[in-house]
């Protein structure tokens, strides 16, 4: 397919696959295996200029459009989700900062995230508020200069490596709902804080997702993003950016799994002619192809309102909704155009159909934005 | 400090062309182009060389419409400065042409040290453009060029031979022709990318290159080209002494 991209999105895709191609994919299996987190990867991409494309080059960043990022992305989920993952979950952490945060605060953490020279992790799920998120107990509470932070975070990605994390807490204990809730930037150097284990997952085993803990954990009042109940609309305004970018990583799962499906069915003879000769396979990758070209399209559209600096937000929900779905429609088919070998660990697609499930969930369970589409349209 | 020309082919990449089951044509219409394979070797070596010693890297390349798109490409990757010639005449142009066409353009960019091009294309791989080039632009050819290297004001080159590598010294203008194994092409960092679109590039016209229509009319013509199959024989030996079955084999394979 012809995408209406400039010979520079062109050349960053190329240059994104060619590092996919050579770095992630041979390690991809042995990564998903061991639950390995790719720092060694991340720390390439760093050495590329690919730890914060698109933020500007004077903090660090990589200085691309959202578009680039996007076809990044997607590129190397297409070899590692789990790299794929870590590097959208950490790239996403500066984005609050520089969008709402002061001057100090955006030079003093804005280029160590961007260089990767700390890990960044969004810390905003608790155990009690996932899709609630307005419905979070941890607690930040005055005390000077600094505020006390107090509870944990649930399901953090990138959770044990991080060095900065974004997190939301409650700072009014008396106003109940998102209204209470404050962004802080919490220098694990400076604010020590604790990771819990490792969560095991089905998919995307690589990249790392843990408990945070915050026991009397002391941040200086410098470190609140925007102001005291701004949190909620920080955090929405980080998501929708982050929605566009699962979106993307679902039509790199998906797109893998369309080579896989092409690649298994010519080569793989039964009754004396390839698979691929059958049209009940033909349909299935008839149909992959369609739907995967469709995401992107959906992707793409939500990554260039955002460069143009009109509103994404129901366009970031349409784009994640249908990829993450699609994926995991097509991943599925993908086993099954593979029978036995496709449920045998070690078989790409195999990984895939896993690592395909994590973006129905992560970012908005596809429900979720059901509600903020239709919310849009019946409001 | 070196001087560098570096040649590279804008070629389809081999990955995105389909070969037509029944009658073994071969499919580009919807193939991506790509710098050859070989050239980014040429491109890092030169580009190595210039960051260890200083001095500049040039790059010219000869193509059709599509030529032009391989120009952030190729600065991406090191080189301070990118000359290109777009003409129809690529199309069916062979290594005669090529090599003509090359040696007026690399002389309309001024002096330089090494021209240095890969030992053949990834989509031909004739090995013949490089030596043409030599001859044309009157400098010595050396060829199989495995490490190179520049010690005051020297060029440093080991050959890989057949059995022997030849280690030769000399002064420039010469042109090179590289291996694969002389180094492994860096991937360009997105910084890298976005300032290739602020180097300079000069559009160069056949016309300007004072060529004679016989320089710009190959001597070979492609007839047709076709995807290859390899044909097996289905022979199954299957004796009950396993020497005989040796034997056997053996006699097969020396028909072969």
């Amino acid at each position: 397919m012809n995408l209406p991209l400039t010979e520079e999105q062109q050349l960053i895709q190329r240059i994104a696959r060619e590092f996919a191609e050579k770095e992630l994919e041979p390690r991809a299996e042995e990564i998903d295996k061991a639950g390995e987190f790719p720092d060694e990867a991340m720390r390439m991409l760093a050495d590329l200029d690919l730890t914060g494309v698109p933020y500007p080059q004077e903090y660090g960043g990589g200085g691309a459009d959202k578009i680039s990022y996007v076809l990044i992305l997607e590129e190397l989920a297409r070899s590692c989700a789990a790299t794929a993952l870590t590097l959208g979950a950490h790239t996403m952490v500066a984005g609050p900062i520089l969008e709402f945060g002061t001057q100090e605060q955006i030079e003093k953490y804005a280029p160590r995230l961007c260089k990767l020279e700390d890990y960044g992790a969004f810390a905003l799920t608790e155990a009690c508020s996932g899709t609630d998120a307005g419905a979070l107990m941890c607690g930040a509470a005055r005390d000077g200069d600094d505020y006390i932070i107090n509870g944990a975070k649930m399901f953090i990605t990138n959770g044990g490596y991080c060095g900065i994390c974004v997190l939301f807490a409650r700072t009014d204990p008396d106003t109940p709902g998102s209204k209470g809730v404050s962004a802080f930037i919490v220098d694990r150097k400076e604010s020590p804080f604790e990771a819990g284990k490792h969560e095991d997952k089905m998919g995307i085993r690589g990249s790392d997702t843990t408990e945070l803990i915050f026991r009397n954990c002391r941040v200086p009042k410098g470190n609140l993003i925007g102001k005291e109940g701004q949190g909620m609309r920080i955090a929405l305004t980080t998501l929708n950016v982050g929605r566009i970018t699962i979106a993307a990583q679902a039509v790199g799962i998906a797109q893998a799994a369309l080579d896989e499906a092409v690649k298994h069915s010519k080569d793989r003879r039964q009754f004396g002619r390839p698979l691929a000769k059958n049209q009940a396979i033909q349909w299935m990758i008839a149909d992959m192809a369609r739907d995967i070209a469709a995401a992107r399209l959906l992707v793409l559209h939500a990554a260039k309102l955002y460069d143009e600096g009109r509103p994404f937000g129901v366009e970031a929900s349409m784009a994640k909704l249908f990829a993450a779905e699609m994926a995991m429609t097509h991943t599925v088919k993908a086993v099954q155009i593979h029978g036995g070998l496709g449920y045998i660990r070690g078989t790409k697609v195999e990984r895939l159909m896993r690592d395909a499930k994590f973006t129905e969930i992560l970012e908005g369970t596809s429900e979720v934005h059901r509600m903020i589409i239709s919310g849009d349209l019946l409001k | 400090m070196p001087n560098i020309v570096v040649c590279y082919k804008w070629v389809i990449n081999e990955q995105d062309i389909s070969v037509k089951e029944d009658t073994l044509e071969l499919n580009c219409s919807r193939a991506k182009y790509k710098i050859s394979d070989y050239d980014r070797n040429a491109i890092e070596a030169a580009v190595r060389l210039c960051e260890k010693y200083g001095g500049s890297v040039r790059t010219v390349s000869y193509g059709d419409e599509n030529v032009k798109a391989s120009l952030k490409d190729a600065l991406s990757r090191g080189p301070a400065e990118a000359y290109w010639i777009e003409d129809p005449s690529s199309i069916t142009a062979d290594s005669y042409v090529t090599a003509n066409v090359l040696a007026a353009a690399i002389g309309k960019t001024g002096a330089y040290d090494m021209v240095v091009c890969a030992e053949g294309s990834s989509d031909t791989y004739a090995q013949q453009t490089g030596a043409r080039l030599a001859a044309l632009l009157n400098v010595p050819a050396v060829t199989y060029a495995m490490e190179l290297d520049w010690q005051d004001g020297n060029i440093i080159v080991k050959r890989k031979l057949a059995d022997i590598v030849e280690i030769l010294q000399m002064k420039g203008p010469v042109v090179i022709s590289v291996l694969p194994e002389i180094c492994e092409p860096r991937i360009p960092g997105l910084k890298q990318v976005l300032a290739a679109g602020k180097k300079p590039s000069t559009r160069l016209n056949v016309s300007e290159l004072s060529l004679s229509d016989e320089q710009l009319k190959p001597k070979n013509r492609l007839i047709k080209i076709k995807g290859a199959v390899s044909e097996r024989k289905h022979v199954l030996i299957k004796e009950e002494d396993m020497a005989k079955n040796v034997d056997k084999l053996l006699e097969y394979l020396r028909v072969e």
